[in-house]
């Protein structure tokens, strides 16, 4: 990903090639070949093959029941444009991403940090942060389904218990969409806690000993050698998490199969599954896809800008 | 390390990352007990934490109701299968964006993020159509290849790659080290316990994939766990007891292997030749 | 003169192929294979899918000319449909499918072979119950047959309501009205209890529409129109309302109806009749269950799932045939519903001795086959999924107090009427 790693030849002006103005080196070449047409191969066969299907199907107005489908032009992305209840997705889910960004990473980052320290049953605590990643989320969502009950659920009664007013969680238009962001922060915290911690561990001890010789405290290893040697993972963290959260559909759909209270808890893809699978309006839901991956393409695009900016200024 | 334990622990911070440990393990411990409960026991208000008499019905339900065995040995295989293919493959990607130069690379890297972007849910139509083409249905070829390639995996291990010491690999190649061998001797090694993060992340990717194995498999002999999970859930109401047991016996293996895991992450640590 | 020998020549081998061709396809359509290898394909889960396996089986037991290459679960109905429809656009269709409208498929095809098939006397057409063909027909025709059949069921809590000192056996609440009144005083006599509830909110609505007069659409030919949003559906939308505003139903709050009524803090659930054979005995409190409640005429919505052959070929559509009148005869059919809790939707299999016993002993299942003299469907069309959604969004906006009742009716029409 990054420029500056590219290996450096060993000597210069030996098999060297120049394409399209620039120079190469004849064994990059030949191994980059080697080795990245398996990968073209799969690119290819999943997802340009496929999008394209998508792309045609946008224009036609496909049904899946019948399988047939005219050419209607835009009409499809004109629906889309006009239909409320498309903007109310797309907002729930860009509340969703922001909200869930901040705590994933961060939150993430914390505990990695907490973790990185010295303190015991270390290892039984990292597998407990890391246990919700693994259960499926069929399962857990039901658990937690359940937790959420206004009525029965365990977290009102423990509102309860400190007199606090009982939450409709999920059955509110106000906490609906909380309430699932509580539960997805719960399943996959983990999961970048465990990329800051891979990322902490691949810190060579050297690094931070040889601060400590320099007189630096803990805080100042953290920010002068610890957060600037976790740059590549946390832009890989937060680059996934935007195109996470605006894929985000399992959990909101068995907790919410309709799009919650006021359609508050409907995402993105949840309307495109709604209207190819329950409406079976196959062309809409591949033109609605096609907005959709072309706004997070911007969103990523816009990330990755920022962060090779910052590279910059690091240097 | 050893250096490292004989300093005092960090009691605060283990008080704080304590408190929130429980708030992790608690719906998991909830989901053990709701497994051993009776219908009677699960719907009672005020919710009853443990089950009236412990019994391990729901577990024989569970295999009553599908053929456990089967689709677990299924899901086994393809979850290992499609992880192996995809780490493969990964390493490939990730070595060459990551180390080499080569024309279009850039716009190369563009494209295999983009790949990302788009939803299962639409590519589930055209894929099965490509894969009904090529005679994939009910075939493990069917299950497995189109889940072999994951961006997500690839930028992973790139980004892990991106973190070895440049002096590493220039010096390897000042040796007179092919780019094959760099692969092999260098990248790959240093990079171990990334590699099985990233291993074990798709595996759990695989393991729990439920839509696209429903639809490319019709006979038992191919379907996997998931499938049989939702088979057992009713329509509309779960028999949340029986749900709860198929979950525990399907997390099992994961948990067994996210242990072992552990261990090997630990060790490779300490192993690679950034430590010296 | 040696032209015309050519051309002469030419003609009869051209017809002899001709014939050849013929005789080759007519021989291909008469000859049946010694074994017939059918796909079928349900969305039953659980238990119940378990008992239509086995029935499957018996079948194929007793007819070794047929062979299921395929018995396969396809998942939730939604899941089925994208499997099914996966499946029709590859060309891999599965020969016999259950699932819910399965009659679309077939229907928007224009294939209506069932309406040739039904005829076969051995199916005995005349016994299935009234109202409960409607809900196999698409767009007026028959184009599958009903199969897993369940109707609304209002279940109450007796513990509860024995409280309040009532009797619902004796007594049973007629009409809405009255049902309301019922719930109030069952809210009054036990503290921190809600009322009644719906676990599908937009099923029950549909047959309170049909209760006061409302038919949900109207059809004329091919064309299918939404009628919900005329007086007597306002009506019913006001009346909803007024169960929210007045305290008997809390807003938004269906998907978690059954399991309040399990915990017993609801007194009255509407739920599908399949909960009968789930719930009974194994509740922390004695359950009852009333007939539906209605307006002007007694009246609840049909559910559930329609077999139907979706196979081209002659035989193997035959060979479906015969196991669908197998599934579908009065013995099987009987036990399918007394082990699943799935209604009886021939009429003979009220006489059956163990039918007769089971509503002699539960009241519940006395009340579930009582309500079917009155059940009825609306047209399948193709756009009934997109109705449903646009049902379920106006019923949350009536509830949330977003829209008036008017308002998200004719809301509901426009989308629907977009939809078509």
């Amino acid at each position: 990903m990054e420029k500056a790693k590219t290996i450096r030849p060993a000597l210069s002006g030996a098999g060297k090639v120049r394409i399209f103005g620039r120079t190469y080196h004849r064994d990059q070449l030949l191994c980059a070949l080697v080795l990245m047409i398996p990968v073209l191969v799969a690119v290819f066969m999943l997802f340009i093959l496929p999008v394209i299907q998508v792309i045609r199907y946008s224009f036609t107005n496909f049904a899946l029941n019948t399988g047939k489908g005219d050419y209607v032009g835009i009409e499809n992305y004109k629906y889309l444009f006009q239909d409320e209840r498309m903007f109310k997705a797309f907002f729930n889910t860009a509340c969703f991403a922001v909200l869930k960004l901040v705590f994933d990473t961060g939150l993430a980052l914390l505990i990695a940090l907490m973790l990185d320290s010295n303190v015991p049953l270390r290892k039984f605590l990292r597998s407990t942060y890391f246990a919700p990643v693994v259960v499926p989320v069929v399962a857990s969502s039901l658990i937690w389904i359940w937790f959420f009950d206004p009525d029965v659920g365990p977290l009102n009664q423990i509102l309860g218990f400190f007199g606090i007013q009982p939450l409709g969680w999920l059955y509110s238009e106000n906490t609906a969409l909380i309430s699932i962001l509580i539960f997805s922060v719960w399943k996959g915290v983990g999961y970048n806690v465990m990329l800051f911690l891979t990322g902490l561990q691949n810190i060579p001890d050297s690094y931070i000993e040889a601060a400590k010789v320099d007189g630096a405290s803990n805080f100042q290893s953290l920010v002068r050698i610890k957060l600037p040697l976790l740059r590549p993972i946390t832009s890989f963290i937060v680059m996934i998490g935007i195109i996470n959260t605006f894929k985000v559909f399992a959990e909101v759909n068995v907790m919410t199969p309709k799009g919650g209270p006021g359609y508050s808890t409907a995402m993105i893809v949840n309307y495109i599954y709604e209207q190819a699978f329950t409406r079976g309006k196959m062309g809409r839901a591949c033109a609605a896809s096609i907005i959709l991956f072309v706004v997070i393409f911007i969103f990523t695009t816009i990330q990755s800008r920022l962060n090779s900016s910052k590279e910059v200024s690091y240097e | 390390m050893s250096k490292s334990k004989l300093k005092r622990y960090n009691w605060f911070i283990f008080v704080l990352l304590f408190i929130g440990s429980l708030t992790m393990i608690f719906p998991f411990v909830w989901m053990i007990l709701s497994s051993f409960k009776t219908v009677r026991d699960v719907y009672t208000y005020p919710p009853k934490w443990l089950p009236s008499e412990w019994k391990w019905t729901n577990f024989e339900t569970v295999f009553r109701m599908i053929p456990f065995g089967r689709y677990y040995l299924n899901s086994i295989f393809t979850s290992v299968a499609q992880t192996f293919l995809q780490i493969v493959l990964s390493i490939f990607g990730a070595y060459c964006i990551t180390f080499l130069d080569f024309p279009g690379k850039k716009k190369l890297t563009v494209l295999i993020r983009s790949t990302m972007f788009v939803p299962m849910v639409v590519t589930l139509v055209p894929m099965y159509l490509i894969v009904a083409k090529l005679h994939g249905i009910d075939t493990y070829g069917g299950i497995i290849l189109p889940q072999v390639f994951s961006a997500f995996t690839l930028f992973l291990i790139s980004s892990f790659f991106a973190a070895i010491p440049k002096d590493l690999v220039d010096s390897a190649r000042i040796d007179g080290c092919g780019y094959f061998r760099i692969m092999g001797t260098i990248v790959i090694p240093n990079s171990k316990a990334s590699i099985s993060t990233a291993a074990l992340f798709s595996f759990l990717g695989h393991w729990k994939s439920y839509t696209w194995p429903l639809i490319i498999t019709n006979k038992d002999k191919y379907r996997t766990l998931p499938i049989g999970m939702k088979y057992l859930v009713q329509e509309s109401s779960s028999e949340y007891q029986v749900m709860m047991a198929a979950s525990v016996m399907a997390i099992l293996p994961v948990l067994i292997l996210f242990v072992l895991f552990e261990k090997q992450l630990v060790k490779s640590v300490t192993l690679t030749g950034m430590k010296a | 003169m040696k032209k015309v020998i050519i051309v002469l020549i030419a003609m009869l081998v051209a017809t002899g192929m001709v014939f050849a061709q013929a005789a080759t396809e007519t021989a291909a359509a008469e000859a049946r294979p010694e074994v017939v290898g059918i796909k079928i394909w349900y969305s039953i889960s659980g238990a119940n899918g378990e008992f239509f396996k086995s029935q499957v089986e018996a079948f194929l037991a007793a007819h070794p000319e047929i062979k299921a290459e395929e018995i396969t679960y396809t998942g939730s109905y939604a899941d089925s449909a994208t499997k099914i429809s996966a499946a029709r656009l590859a060309g891999e269709a599965p020969d016999m499918i259950i699932t819910s409208a399965s009659q679309l498929y077939p229907g928007e095809d224009g294939n209506f072979r069932m309406e040739e098939l039904a005829k076969d006397a051995e199916l005995n057409y005349a016994d299935f119950q009234e109202g409960i063909l409607e809900y196999a027909k698409y767009n007026g025709q028959l184009a599958a047959l009903p199969f897993a059949i369940s109707t609304p069921i209002v279940y109450y809590n007796k513990d509860l309501v024995k409280k309040a000192g009532l009797d619902l056996v004796a007594n049973p609440p007629k009409t809405w009205d009255e049902f309301v009144e019922v719930c109030k005083k069952v809210m009054a006599a036990n503290e921190g209890v809600s009322g009644f509830d719906a676990s599908d909110s937009v099923w029950l609505f549909k047959s309170m529409l049909y209760q006061n007069g409302n038919p949900v659409v109207e059809q004329k030919g091919e064309t299918v129109t939404p009628v919900f949003d005329n007086e007597s559906g306002i009506e019913v939308a006001t009346y909803w309302k007024k169960l929210v505003d007045e305290g008997v139903m809390a807003a938004q709050q269906h998907d978690t109806a059954e399991k309040r009524f399990q915990a017993g803090t609801l007194a009255f659930v509407s739920a599908t009749s399949n909960r009968l054979a789930k719930w009974a005995g194994n509740l922390g409190f004695e359950l009852g269950a009333i007939e539906m409640p209605y307006f002007k005429t007694p009246s609840v919505a049909l559910g559930g799932s329609t077999v139907t052959i979706l196979a081209t070929d002659k035989w193997k559509e035959d060979a479906c045939w015969q196991l669908i009148k197998y599934v579908l005869n009065t013995e099987n059919q009987t036990a399918f519903s007394l082990a699943s809790g799935y209604l009886p939707i021939r009429k003979s299999s009220l006489e059956n001795a163990d039918v007769k016993a089971y509503i002699a002993d539960s009241e519940l299942y006395a009340v579930a086959t009582k309500q079917l003299s009155y059940a009825w469907a609306y047209t399948h069309f193709g756009a009934m999924g997109s109705m449903d959604n646009f049902f379920w969004y106006a019923l949350d906006n009536i509830e949330s107090g977003k829209s008036t009742p008017a308002e998200a009716m004719k809301q509901a029409v426009k989308e629907t009427i977009a939809e078509l």
